[in-house]
């Protein structure tokens, strides 16, 4: 496993957020949470980055030391005043040289390569600040996967992207975990990109409410049990076949039971 | 330190020949504000980026009482003013993050603080207001060789600084959750920035007084920005305007026909750049549309 979450809970302001989350992120997975809004999805990516304090313990396994984490945030806030280029933004976190000196020659290859990757070759030049949502999007997925991450953090990876980017978000980063290994952990709404791209669900509704392959989690009883309506819209007769095997160990007891 | 010293302004004179450039106390007083100047340009980036102006704003504030804290203990105020400003800078940084209340708030609280204490103690000793006023409009044609050579290390301390930080520092403004999943370590950055920022607001009080102080630092970040359009060049751009601006300013207030203080007049110079870098940003974006 990549990430085992051990009766992780947060409280804040006298509110629960989490309660006693306990799951796995199997290494290698592409993971989905998913749960309606206030669910405690995004407290859980934060609990996990170290942005927020929390009770219980997070165990992380990259198989390498130290381990990197690539985080592509919902909505990224910013001064979009700020004069930044993106080859810029995509060389700071690389750079020791101040950028007043301008961006590295081999750097700003090294971001082209990247943004060609996310489809947005063409944005290199661009100010980071003048981009759309989808544009900054393919971004901050370029900066992601720059930095070669183990565990590749996503919250709403499809939130104010268009669909041809939506598209390019899933199939591309099915591609690349398969080539490079990384394990993803995305939260994410839709339930269509989960069952066609998850191959781990957990379904959290401040707690885990269930927890393996998607053939098994996205039941009707499931998702209405979380959501507390019928979501008709999962065929779990349409889930690819390859998303029904994972490696978790709740999976596999689920595949014995 | 006379000695040290005295090549660096003849040399001003030299580059510098005018008539009111031939005196000593004009020298110091450029060769302090071209010291000052590249400190406040790229601290000034990073506090606009970061959103800082109320933070400058309360260091400064608290000046009154640091200059009051050294009036009382009978220690020189100079020395006790900008370490009063840096025990402020970190004591609202560590109130910052580990606090839920927003920034602002936690500023306020403490320009409130620092003002009524320092008022509070003036108003026991009506003598210690004379003294006060010199650091509420300023006045670097009083600047010492001490100073200037305090100014000279914070300058090197500072670029040193800036040079291994700025682009984890504009990593930090622009996101520090992104900023911390890259391995930048986001605290101690926060931390040394406020630190180096109070102390250089505290030397600039000395030269524009408390009133100023901000603008000194935003004023020529703001004219860069609209002219920049990376970061990269704004901070080139930023030096020449803070740069310039200084020595405009102390040469215009200097002159006859002016007679105005040296702080306002810099200000003054660099809201100059600010309105004709608006007016650029104007005609380009009409060229772009």
């Amino acid at each position: 496993m990549a990430v085992r979450f051990e009766g992780v809970s947060v409280v804040r302001d006298g509110v629960s957020l989490l309660e006693d989350i306990t799951a796995t992120v199997p290494r290698g997975s592409c993971t989905a949470i998913i749960g309606p809004n206030g669910a405690g999805k995004t407290t859980l990516l934060l609990a996990l980055l170290g942005e927020i304090g929390y009770r219980g313990r997070i165990r992380r396994d990259s198989g390498k030391t130290p381990s990197r984490i690539g985080y592509v945030p919902q909505r990224l806030t910013f001064d979009r005043a700020m004069p930044l280029t993106v080859d810029e933004f995509l060389a700071m976190g690389f750079q020791r040289k101040p950028l007043w000196f301008g961006v590295r020659a081999d750097l700003r290859r090294r971001a082209q390569e990247y943004l060609a990757m996310v489809k947005a070759a063409h944005l290199a030049g661009r100010q980071l600040g003048a981009l759309s949502g989808g544009e900054l999007q393919r971004v901050l997925l370029a900066l992601a996967l720059s930095q070669e991450p183990d565990l590749l953090l996503l919250d709403e990876p499809s939130a104010g992207v268009d669909f041809q980017g939506e598209l390019i978000f899933c199939e591309l980063l099915d591609h690349l975990r398969r080539d490079r290994g990384f394990t993803q952990l995305m939260v994410s709404h839709d339930l269509a990109t989960v069952t066609h791209h998850a191959d781990h669900v957990i379904c959290l509704n401040r707690r885990v409410a269930a927890e393996g392959p998607p053939r098994q989690t996205l039941t009707a009883e499931n998702l209405t049990a979380i959501f507390g309506v019928h979501m008709g819209l999962v065929n779990s007769r349409s889930m690819p076949d390859n998303r029904t095997a994972c490696t978790a160990p709740c999976c596999q007891g689920n595949r014995d039971g | 330190m006379a000695d040290l010293l005295a090549p660096l302004y003849a040399l001003v004179a030299q580059i510098l020949p005018f008539e009111c450039m031939q005196v000593r106390f004009m020298q110091q007083a450029m060769v302090g504000l071209l010291l000052l100047a590249p400190m406040t340009a790229v601290m000034g980036i990073l506090v606009v980026n970061f959103r800082m102006a109320f933070f400058s704003d309360a260091i400064s504030h608290s000046a009154f009482a640091g200059v009051a804290l050294g009036l009382i203990f009978a220690v020189d105020p100079d020395w006790t003013m900008p370490l009063f400003g840096l025990l402020v800078g970190l004591g609202i940084m560590i109130l910052q993050r580990h606090s839920r209340l927003s920034s602002d708030t936690v500023i306020g609280v403490f320009f409130s603080a620092m003002v009524a204490f320092g008022l509070a103690i003036v108003s026991r000793d009506r003598s210690l207001a004379r003294d006060l006023q010199r650091f509420l409009y300023g006045d670097i044609l009083t600047i010492s060789d001490g100073q200037v050579l305090c100014l000279a290390a914070l300058l090197a301390t500072l670029l040193t600084f800036q040079a291994l930080s700025y682009n984890q520092l504009l990593y930090i403004g622009i996101n520090s959750s992104l900023a911390r999943a890259h391995r930048v370590r986001v605290a101690v950055h926060q931390y040394l920035f406020a630190g180096l920022l109070a102390l250089i607001v505290m030397f600039s009080v000395q030269a524009v007084g408390v009133l100023l102080v901000t603008a000194l630092l935003i004023v020529p970040a703001a004219a860069a920005r609209n002219l920049a359009r990376s970061a990269g060049r704004m901070f080139w751009w930023a030096l020449v305007i803070s740069l310039s601006s200084a020595v405009t300013g102390l040469l215009v207030s200097a002159q006859d026909w002016a007679a105005t203080a040296t702080g306002a007049t810099v200000v003054l110079a660099s809201c100059a750049w600010f309105v004709l870098s608006m007016a650029i940003s104007a005609l380009r974006g009409r060229a772009d549309a």
